[in-house]
């Protein structure tokens, strides 16, 4: 380091009260650790939920649905080896081409980041474990269940065959029941992406260890937390998509219909606006894996920290400003066009900043070679190819030849191996140690690579030409003679080399491992938090949640290691044998809360199998079962927040350690459960506002809308909606007022108030076009306030079950002035669906009127 | 470069008592830095709303006239409160850009802060490149085409 | 999987002859430098079927490439591809170099500076100037609809598997209804008319411009000047359901003189040969079966049943160089297995099949009388 040696902490700072020097005392500590974190044994495996379990399951199962889905990649390129081929024919080829897409960016990339997240978070913040570990465990069985039975599908040759964007009317008018598969099983599986997207934000907010100021965080805690936002914004619109979508396929709305008012393009947005986002969901992650990797290997801090915050914040948000050039060939105006081809330029800014400031990190440092390098260097090498490629793309005109050609094929390829796979295999390589304590082999890492690198190029490079010479994606046969056997067949060769290469990866990962795989402490002589970690892995995740002042503790405090083995940080022992850790402030890091987590328990499984069988059972078109799983869903979850949430500690607060206490009871900002529910009606206001991006984009493509001589809700009942619905939130924040006030008759008697108001809003809402007669089937403008309409009765019922709920926990003592978490949280929930209720209301009612003004 | 030895736990201790948690608000040194890119997403989003609703009025081939007004008004509106974010942020010591910046300095909340800054300064930017060139078709387009 | 695709051996493999043979018309005459010296081709489609198919070597540009461009809009764009795909290995190379040399040499000493330098110029400077004039020659080449210069517009509707088209110039009192098939004057601006009724599909000739969507419930245009002589290939590009991969078509740019007899030829109704109603012998016999099918109920042939709609225009079939949506050469061959089994040289072809409901006999009659369509 070029920085002087900092003086050496004073023993006596660190000291903990208690004697961390007596070995039996910490003996007895890690025992009472031990049996905190213990994993549960036989069939009660499945209950656990500790990150490093949940985490490997994770990541277990999307590389499994990468390997089907690259299986079905590599019979789409035997198909096409030669023209003409009858291997498979086009029924089979579509499915294969559909689920390749869908399982490899909803089954694989976007859950391997969460996996990956979920898995080695903790460890770079010092933490035990993420605050929500069953949330974790709930998302994980939701995301296995979903891509078991999307993928499943085409066993019994029902699988989706419209391409994995689904563009109606082809989806839409198609038969059968692929498209509803698709669709209901992604959403069960945005929730998972949500559900982590929550996790992993709260966590790296409110789970740091004490002292880690957001400049002094890791940055791959800086990618999740703004991939984790990237979600929340990304995934809703697509949600309102699905809700659009399957409304039209199930009850005949008509949205994306043109006979009825509707318009094919509205999917398109609401598609690309998520799946443009999407590919930076993708691919900052695992970027952010070689920002871990590129500083340990230069052996040197990485050149240009907040340089590579700065690129990845304003990639994630000029990314949400790119979605059109998915559909610069639809026919939209040229300025237009323009304006979405410049944001496609600037994006590019932020991204090369990001390789300049790697390169430059390798520059300033003595580069050791290794195989997380040599995947590294090679992920550069694709990426910064696919990305000049992505420069060209943006170019319009261009990108009217491309389109949808093998070129684009070759392009995506290329950015996400390079900006994707590859570093996340470098990023395997380098925290395979961590988490399992054994190394992966160096001789096969490299020989993977050797056969991978080459392999991709081999099957990818051509394809630029393939799709210049005009092939189209997504054919499933062509004829000889046009320029393009050649050139395929070479593809072919490549798909197999490197999926040769890929296979002796996993042979790597999964083969016995002896003693000499044994991974020693620090096997990369890294300087950051993670590295830490005791050697083999204990189920405690750290023995003790360290104090940090600097960005690599290892690199830059001598003592610092041997301080964390005799505990000499906080929480070092697990006194009432509950696992807890460590929550603290946003800003600086400073403990506020001493977190007890939820251990084993199957209610996540149960949850999950249950909810899943809504989704699963409403693709059947089976309603009874559908309305039983619902239910069974509701009970599972109600009873987990129930006895999992806001229990009452046996004291406030507790000793943490280095003097200092904190407490085990917080509610509001303070606690993470709060922060969750703040993050998670973010993303629900964001679902809202893209059904009302479909309200104004019918007003856009129609000459009026609505459309004179259709009915109208009117005035009348919006607004009593609206009055209705402001009454409950008022209701909702006075009570909690009154409840932290002491007064708790006016609390429940205002609750009460808030439940029935909030239930009337809804009622009144859906009155309005009720007595006037719309009809949804008959058009868009019907259809598009009937889904609004659900969408808030919806909302509406789950604010009066969170009502309902606090008023039983009242009567039963659970919340109380001094213990009211659960009606701070249901007041967040409150606002944002008044904000909403209220929307949606004045909509109707503006709406017909704006018209009639209008010329 | 010095780094402090660590705060004394009991000062810590006493600032805690003073912390009263923090919500949204509290935070909004960690949410300003988005400034600058917000700005970009509105500036980009109010072009495209004028650009998408005058050519759908006025048809393909329609000269720009008002809606050029528009994003030009819309553009100079964005340029000047990212001069306002930028001229806020300035609080940017002049080290060196890639190394050792701002780090280990010292470990106070005025580091974060800085760091904060720096992020946000360095987003306004990128937000200013991203502004001009969202404009950039605006001015070499002359109709809707 | 294997033999999922339907159809016996023998008549796959007389498509791929044929199929091969319908390539070798394609490519346009070369107009600036000659891509392979064998391909010279003729104007007239149907003469270029002869050529053989042994001729192409694998590795050359095909009829259906936007690198081997035959009007201005697709000129512009490969002109535009070449910079910047130089341009791009030019950086990549540049990039590349920097970060093998940034592993292989030691730590730089007071590198800082320069690291510096390099984020400064490499990740901002350099990208915001070179993107600005990339962004600006893009802008430039937008299509302008303020006033289109095209007299002839193509009207081209996307349908699964195959491409409705009709001819409108102010001097022709109906548009001329044809299908499958786009015959344009070199030289002469056109202007095409994009829809679709079924579900969306897009528009692709590589050779003369870039690609437009067909939307339900829209209208595209698309701008194609100075065609030049040729015969080349186009495509549905955006993915439309099982016959996607086999909706193709072909277009002809003749010289100005050929297009008008070529359009005339076309608005006129069908042959009075196969029109007659007559002394009963083959064509008669052909005539009566196409009717008492219910073939009409589709398919128009004009001057006989124009009821139909939802099938090709057939008024003109036989003059046209392919059957099926740019499947397979007329013959008495192919036009029989058609309408044996259409399925299996097209999977997800819309049309019955009537080896069923005909004799073999019959059908070879029908492919006969259909062959006077010219």
């Amino acid at each position: 380091m070029t920085e002087p040696q900092a003086p050496a902490l004073p023993q006596a700072e660190r000291a903990h009260p208690e004697c961390q020097d007596d070995p039996d005392l910490r003996a007895a500590q890690e025992a009472r650790l031990r049996a905190a974190w213990a994993t549960p044994k036989g069939w009660r495996y499945l209950t656990a939920v500790n990150n490093t379990e949940v985490g490997l399951w994770y990541a277990g199962s999307a590389l499994a649905f990468m390997l089907f889905a690259g299986a079905l990649a590599l019979i789409m390129r035997a198909q096409l080896a030669v023209p003409e081929n009858d291997l498979v024919g086009p029924d089979f080829y579509n499915q294969a081409f559909t689920l390749h897409g869908t399982a490899m960016m909803f089954l694989f990339a976007v859950p391997i980041f969460e996996a990956v997240a979920i898995l080695i978070l903790p460890a770079l913040l010092g933490a035990r474990e993420l605050p929500f570990p069953r949330l974790s465990a709930f998302g994980f069985w939701c995301y296995l269940i979903g891509g078991v039975f999307v993928c499943g599908s085409i066993l019994f040759d029902a699988a989706p065959d419209a391409g994995w964007f689904m563009y109606p009317p082809l989806a839409t008018e198609q038969g059968g029941i692929g498209a509803d598969i698709w669709l209901l099983g992604l959403s069960f599986i945005e929730v998972a992406s949500i559900a982590a997207a929550v996790e992993l934000i709260v966590g790296v907010l409110k789970c740091r260890p004490p002292g880690m100021r957001l400049n002094l965080i890791p940055l791959y805690a800086w990618y999740v937390l703004i991939v984790g936002a990237m979600i929340l914004f990304a995934f809703p619109p697509l949600i309102a998509g699905d809700l659009l979508f399957e409304l039209e396929r199930l009850l005949d709305w008509p949205f994306f219909d043109p006979t009825r008012g509707g318009d094919p393009l509205l999917w398109q947005h609401l598609f690309w606006i998520f799946g443009h986002p999407e590919v930076y969901i993708i691919f900052l992650p695992s970027i952010a894996l070689l920002a871990m990797m590129i500083p340990t290997f230069a052996g040197r801090p990485i050149a240009g920290y907040s340089w590579i915050v700065l690129s990845a914040m304003g990639t994630g948000f000029i990314s949400f400003g790119l979605w059109v050039h998915h559909m610069f060939t639809t026919g939209l105006p040229s300025l237009s066009l323009g304006f979405f081809a410049a944001a496609s330029e600037a994006v590019a800014i932020p991204t090369g900043i990001q390789i300049f400031v790697f390169i430059a990190t390798l520059m300033l440092g003595t580069v050791r070679r290794s195989v997380p390098m040599l995947w590294s260097m090679g992920a550069l090498a694709i990426f910064v190819a696919g990305g000049l490629t992505g420069v060209m793309l943006a170019i319009a005109p261009f990108d009217f030849q491309a389109h949808d050609s093998y070129f684009i094929v070759a392009h995506l390829h290329f950015t996400l191996f390079g900006g994707m796979l590859f570093p996340l295999v470098a990023g395997i390589h380098y925290y395979y140690p961590l988490v399992t304590g054994r190394m992966l082999s160096r001789r096969l890492g490299v020989w993977s690579f050797w056969l991978c690198f080459p392999g991709f190029v081999i099957c990818f490079l051509p394809m630029h030409l393939t799709g210049m010479r005009g092939m189209p994606r997504r054919v499933w046969t062509y004829s000889e003679g046009l320029g393009w056997d050649t050139l395929n067949l070479v593809s072919s060769l490549g798909a197999f080399v490197f999926a040769a290469g890929f296979l002796v990866f996993i042979w790597d990962l999964i083969r016995p491992k002896g003693e000499a795989d044994r991974a020693p402490r620090n096997p990369w002589k890294g300087g950051a938090l993670e590295w830490l970690q005791e050697q083999p892995p204990r189920s405690w995740g750290v023995r003790c949640v360290p104090q940090v002042s600097s960005r690599y503790p290892l690199w830059d405090d001598p003592d610092f290691v041997r301080d964390y083995d005799a505990g000499r940080f906080y929480l070092p022992d697990a006194e009432e044998g509950r696992r807890e850790g460590l929550v603290t402030s946003v800003l600086d890091a400073e403990p506020e809360q001493v977190l007890r987590i939820g251990g084993p328990s199957v209610l996540p499984l149960g949850g999950a199998a249950a909810l899943g069988g809504v989704f699963i059972f409403a693709t059947f078109h089976w309603w009874w079962l559908t309305a039983i799983s619902g239910l069974g869903a509701l009970v599972l979850i109600l009873r987990w927040v129930w006895t999992g949430t806001g229990e009452h500690p046996e004291k406030p607060s507790k000793s943490i350690g280095l003097g200092r206490e904190a407490a085990l009871y917080v509610s509001g900002p303070k606690s993470t459960g709060w922060w969750a529910m703040f993050i998670t009606m973010l993303g629900d206001l964001t679902a809202f506002l893209g059904l009302f991006f479909g309200l104004f984009f019918f007003l856009t493509v129609h000459e009026a809308f609505p459309p004179l001589g259709l009915p109208v809700p009117g005035v009348v009942w919006p607004m009593a909606s609206l009055g209705l619905a402001a009454v409950s939130w008022l209701a909702t924040w006075g009570g909690r007022r009154a409840n932290a006030a002491g007064r708790v008759g006016a609390f429940r008697a205002l609750l009460a108030l808030a439940l029935a108001t909030g239930l009337a809003a809804a009622a009144a809402l859906a009155w309005g076009p009720w007595a006037a007669g719309m009809d949804p089937t008959a058009h868009s403008w019907p259809a598009i306030v009937w889904a609004l309409v659900l969408w808030s009765a919806a909302h509406a019922g789950v604010g009066a079950i969170m009502q309902g709920f606090c008023l039983v926990a009242s009567f039963a003592g659970r919340l109380t002035p001094a213990y009211d978490a659960d009606i701070r949280n249901t007041e967040v929930f409150a606002h944002f669906h008044a904000f909403a209720a209220i929307v949606t209301a004045v909509a109707f009612a503006a709406f017909p009127e704006v018209r009639e003004v209008a010329p | 470069m010095t780094r402090p030895a660590r705060r004394e736990p009991q000062e810590a201790a006493r600032r805690d008592r003073r912390f009263h948690g923090e919500g949204p608000r509290q935070t909004r040194g960690l949410w300003r830095i988005a400034t600058g890119p917000l700005i970009w997403g509105g500036h980009f989003l109010v072009c495209y709303w004028i650009g998408a609703s005058w050519c759908a009025h006025a048809g393909p081939g329609a000269g720009l006239g008002p809606a050029s007004w528009g994003v030009a008004a819309a553009t100079l509106a964005a340029l000047v409160a990212l001069g306002f974010a930028f001229r806020a942020l300035r609080r940017v010591r002049g080290l060196s850009l890639t190394d050792d910046d701002l780090v280990y300095e010292a470990d106070d909340p005025e580091e974060r802060r800085r760091f904060l800054a720096h992020v946000a300064t360095l987003l306004c930017v990128v937000s200013f490149v991203a502004i001009l060139y969202t404009a950039l078709p605006a001015v070499m387009l002359e109709t809707c085409r | 999987m294997a033999g999922r695709r339907p159809g016996p051996r023998s008549k796959k493999a007389e498509i791929e002859i044929a199929r091969g043979q319908e390539t070798r018309r394609a490519g346009g005459r070369p107009r600036r430098e000659p891509i392979d010296g064998d391909r010279k081709l003729d104007r007239l489609a149907p003469i270029a079927l002869i050529l053989p198919a042994a001729g192409l070597v694998a590795s050359c540009d095909g009829p259906q490439s936007a690198l081997v461009p035959r009007a201005r809009q697709a000129v512009e764009v490969a002109a535009l591809f070449e910079w910047m795909a130089w341009g791009a290995v030019a950086i990549w190379a540049a990039v590349m170099l920097a970060a093998i040399l940034a592993v292989l040499r030691p730590a730089m000493r007071g590198g800082s500076r320069r690291a510096d330098r390099l984020i400064i110029f490499g990740g901002v400077v350099f990208p915001t100037v070179v993107l600005a004039v990339l962004l600006a020659a893009g802008l430039r080449l937008l299509p302008d609809w303020g006033d289109s210069p095209a007299r002839l517009r193509v009207e081209v509707g996307g349908e699964q598997f195959w491409w409705r088209v009709a001819y409108a110039r102010d001097d022709l009192a109906v548009p001329v209804r044809t299908a499958n098939e786009i015959h344009l004057p070199a030289g002469e601006p056109v202007e095409f008319v994009l829809s679709a009724r079924d579900v969306i599909h897009s528009f692709w000739i590589p050779s003369l411009a870039g690609k437009m969507d067909m939307i339900p419930g829209r209208v595209n245009r698309l701008l194609v000047e100075d065609p030049q002589p040729g015969v080349y290939r186009g495509v549905c590009a955006e993915f439309c359901g099982t016959g996607h991969a086999l909706m193709a078509f072909t277009v002809v740019v003749h010289p100005p003189e050929s297009f008008e007899a070529w359009l005339a030829a076309e608005a006129r109704p069908a042959a009075p040969e196969a029109l007659r109603e007559g002394p009963p012998d083959a064509a008669a016999e052909g005539r009566r079966l196409f009717l008492d099918h219910g073939c009409g109920a589709c398919h128009p042939v004009r001057g006989l049943v124009e009821a139909g709609d939802v099938g090709p225009d057939l008024t003109h079939f036989a003059a046209r160089a392919t059957l099926g949506a740019g499947l397979a050469p007329i013959s008495r061959e192919t036009v029989a297995d058609w309408l044996r089994d259409p399925q299996a040289l097209k999977p997800g072809a819309r049309m019955p099949g009537y080896g069923a409901l005909m004799s073999e006999a019959e059908l070879e009659t029908l492919a006969d009388w259909l062959l006077e369509l010219r």
